[in-house]
């Protein structure tokens, strides 16, 4: 499903009207309503299209020299309804009311319409009324909401954005679409002798750092927390007892400063972390995201409202077998940099290790899925059944054919992503991008297919806090509101959920 | 506008936070208490604590710019609990300009005890530390407003206490953290000749929970 938000004008009438009526079944305007709607100058109505086909509008209306702007109407198509059509409206009129200097938006609902309501409380607007008996012949009740565009004319917040779901303590700084500042302090080391995070030496590493690097965050971008126009804090998916670090401290730093706080999905920032390289986040675009914790494949139509999860992996993380194997290979932690090094030297053909769940009989269920657990045995069996043989092994071959296990995978599976959606554009993000044949072969497929390949730096590809603040920067120059201060970590929290 | 770090100790407005069992934060003034909230439920501190603090400061009428010092409960306590509070009180420290202090958590319990048995002589403290042990302190009364502990914080099997202490010569108490507490021992500690504690390292007792790894064979 790919929609299209346009300007509706009079040509749309007739089309408008068919789902008008089907839309509200005792209230429906009359034709000529909304001709007079759609023509006049003080309104702005939209359409969504789906290919050529009408599958919901909207419409505004805000009268020059005033600062109050009104949501007329809007409607999605019954078949269409709960896939984020509504959202992508609602979006588009916020700005819109915001671009003509509104500084607030009202509306009427249905008071027995929840789900209209829900979606409106994504907006921030709050039921400031109540007209009784507004809808007849029903005899129901309307609402009166309204919500504040104040934050709105800020065109470039400043936001700051922290970030605990791992190893990493993350704290940057954004204007707009522009990296101010981004300190990390990474607790790896502490984890090398145990071959993988450990999240109670994790969370505590993330207390300790807490203090110094929002002190660096605010000296390297040259400001002051005054200056600070919002806060933005993971608040999953991760490891839940090093994200409540993150989700305490930013909430009493919220209370503490008056500043609003946005709870933002950390997958969502991965993707994110385009904007920081080239100001943008071009869309649609694929998004692999590779790391210790994640192995995520992506469709991202709009950052804000439209992510969907194609897949992940259903055992470890890519990241995870990198650290798994270099321990089978007697090689340190953290794995990816070590196999990646030790491979260099060694036959990426020289043993045919199994592409976990690319057999026709997986792809069917798990076209877009992974799997890294039995790929990590198999490596392991190898090298014990040589051990047992007193055979050598050639770690360089071991670790060369392992990885081209990893990242045939990774890419074939992306790639394909790419092209059953006609998507000519593939994002890569995560710890693992370090990896060197990962990129190398990532450029090699997408430009064989002519698909466009992004790679941001590393240091925006690791888990930080400017891709935080950068999500947390595009929720308000779209006029979302904040969230509430008693939003809770999610160590699970589902990839759609891009703020709590 | 903000007094020096000096007569901070003397006086002034505090916000005092635990969150080593339940959720329990407090706004003082001049070791009065004029708001205070407690949630005992162990697992919620995470979404409680933002608002409790907002809530505290308006019941008690104050402006976050108007704490002058954060009283951080400091344990023990089950861990990711606990840190929840530690994050809090060191960011609302930062963004409301207030000095930042500690006290062990066990020694809120401890006054609350006395105050409420001023003839009490000893006293033992514990709390839940889970897998079967527990966080616990002793203590002999309160001097100048401070418990004066004897033994611990410290971490046993609650069976084993008695090859520490004389566990004939001890009360013991049901009673819980607060927060109220915390900033009234924090404020004597200020008055008193050593000065309030400014060491906010979390009171663990226990090292994480993890064995270098050996490897392990995956063929059979």
């Amino acid at each position: 499903m790919s929609i299209v938000i346009k300007q509706a004008t009079l040509l749309d009438l007739p089309e408008i009207m068919k789902l008008e009526t089907a839309s509200f079944a005792n209230d429906a305007w009359p034709e000529e309503t909304f001709r007079s709607e759609l023509g006049a100058n003080h309104t702005f109505y939209i359409l969504a299209l789906e290919g050529d086909e009408l599958v919901g509008y909207a419409g505004l209306s805000k009268l020059p020299g005033s600062d109050q702007a009104d949501i007329q109407t809007i409607a999605v198509r019954e078949d269409k309804r709960g896939l984020g059509i509504g959202r992508l409206l609602m979006n588009s009129l916020t700005q819109q009311a915001t671009d003509l200097d509104a500084k607030e938006i009202f509306l009427e609902v249905r008071a027995d319409n929840s789900i209209a309501q829900k979606l409106y409380k994504l907006f921030g607007f709050k039921q400031i009324g109540t007209r009784k008996k507004y809808y007849q012949p029903d005899g129901v009740d309307a609402f009166i909401m309204k919500t504040d565009l104040k934050l709105k004319k800020n065109k470039e917040p400043i936001v700051l954005g922290i970030e605990t779901s791992c190893d990493e303590t993350g704290v940057g700084i954004v204007r707009g679409n522009t990296l101010l500042a981004n300190i990390i302090s990474s607790s790896m080391d502490k984890h090398a002798i145990f071959g993988g995070v450990v999240p109670e030496i994790a969370a505590r590493a993330h207390l300790e750092a807490l203090t110094p690097v929002l002190d660096e965050a605010l000296e390297k971008a040259n400001l002051t927390l005054d200056d600070i126009d919002a806060i933005a804090v993971t608040n999953g998916p991760g490891l839940a007892g090093a994200l409540m670090v993150g989700v305490g401290a930013a909430k009493a730093l919220s209370v503490a400063t008056g500043k609003p706080i946005y709870a933002v999905n950390h997958l969502v920032g991965h993707v994110g972390a385009d904007i920081l390289d080239r100001g943008e986040l071009q869309t649609p675009t694929i998004a692999l995201l590779v790391s210790g914790g994640h192995t995520s494949l992506l469709l991202v139509r709009d950052l804000l409202n439209d992510v969907e999860l194609l897949g992940e992996t259903i055992d470890d993380a890519a990241g995870e077998a990198f650290d798994k194997v270099a321990r089978v290979l007697g090689l340190s932690y953290p794995g990816g940099p070590e196999i990646d090094r030790v491979a260099k030297e060694g036959n990426p053909a020289a043993i045919r290790f199994p592409r976990g769940l690319t057999l026709p009989k997986d792809m069917e269920k798990h076209r877009y899925d992974f799997s890294f657990s039995g790929l990590k045995t198999a490596v392991a069996r190898h090298v014990e059944l040589a051990e047992s043989k007193n055979e050598e092994i050639s770690i360089a071959d071991v670790a060369a054919s392992f990885r081209e296990a990893v990242v045939d995978v990774l890419i074939k599976k992306a790639v394909s992503a790419c092209e059953d959606f006609g998507v000519p554009r593939l994002l890569l993000g995560g710890g693992v991008v370090a990896n060197a044949r990962l990129r190398e072969v990532a450029k090699e497929h997408c430009e064989a297919n002519g698909i466009e390949l992004r790679i941001p730096p590393f240091s925006l590809c690791t888990d930080n806090g400017a891709m935080i603040a950068i999500v947390g920067s595009q929720l308000i120059m779209a006029g979302r509101a904040p969230s509430t201060l008693d939003f809770s970590a999610e160590s699970t929290l589902p990839v759609t959920t891009v703020q709590s | 506008m903000k007094t020096s770090a000096a007569s901070t100790r003397m006086g002034g407005y505090s916000l005092a936070i635990d969150t080593s069992a339940g959720t329990t934060v407090a706004v003082l003034s001049m070791g009065t208490v004029l708001a205070e909230l407690n949630y005992l439920e162990p697992m919620t501190h995470s979404e409680r604590i933002g608002s409790a603090i907002q809530k505290v400061l308006n019941d008690a009428g104050l402006k976050p710019n108007q704490i002058d010092t954060v009283v951080a409960g400091v344990g023990p306590g089950p861990f990711t609990g606990l840190r929840v509070g530690l994050a809090a009180a060191r960011y609302f420290a930062i963004g409301s300009g207030a000095d930042l202090v500690s006290v062990c958590s066990l020694d809120s319990i401890a006054l609350d005890f006395y105050q409420a048995n001023p003839t009490a002589k000893n006293l033992v403290v514990t709390t839940d530390a889970r897998r079967k042990e527990v966080f616990w302190a002793s203590y002999s009364g309160v001097v100048n407003g401070i418990p004066q502990r004897t033994h611990g914080p410290s971490v046993n099997k609650e069976q084993d206490i008695g090859s520490f202490i004389d566990l004939a010569s001890h009360e013991s108490t049901e009673l819980g953290v607060r927060a109220g507490a915390l900033g009234q021992i924090a404020f004597a500690q200020g008055l008193s000749a050593q000065g309030a504690n400014k060491d906010i390292t979390p009171i663990y007792l226990r090292e994480p929970d993890a064995v270098p790894s050996k490897g392990k064979k995956v063929s059979g």
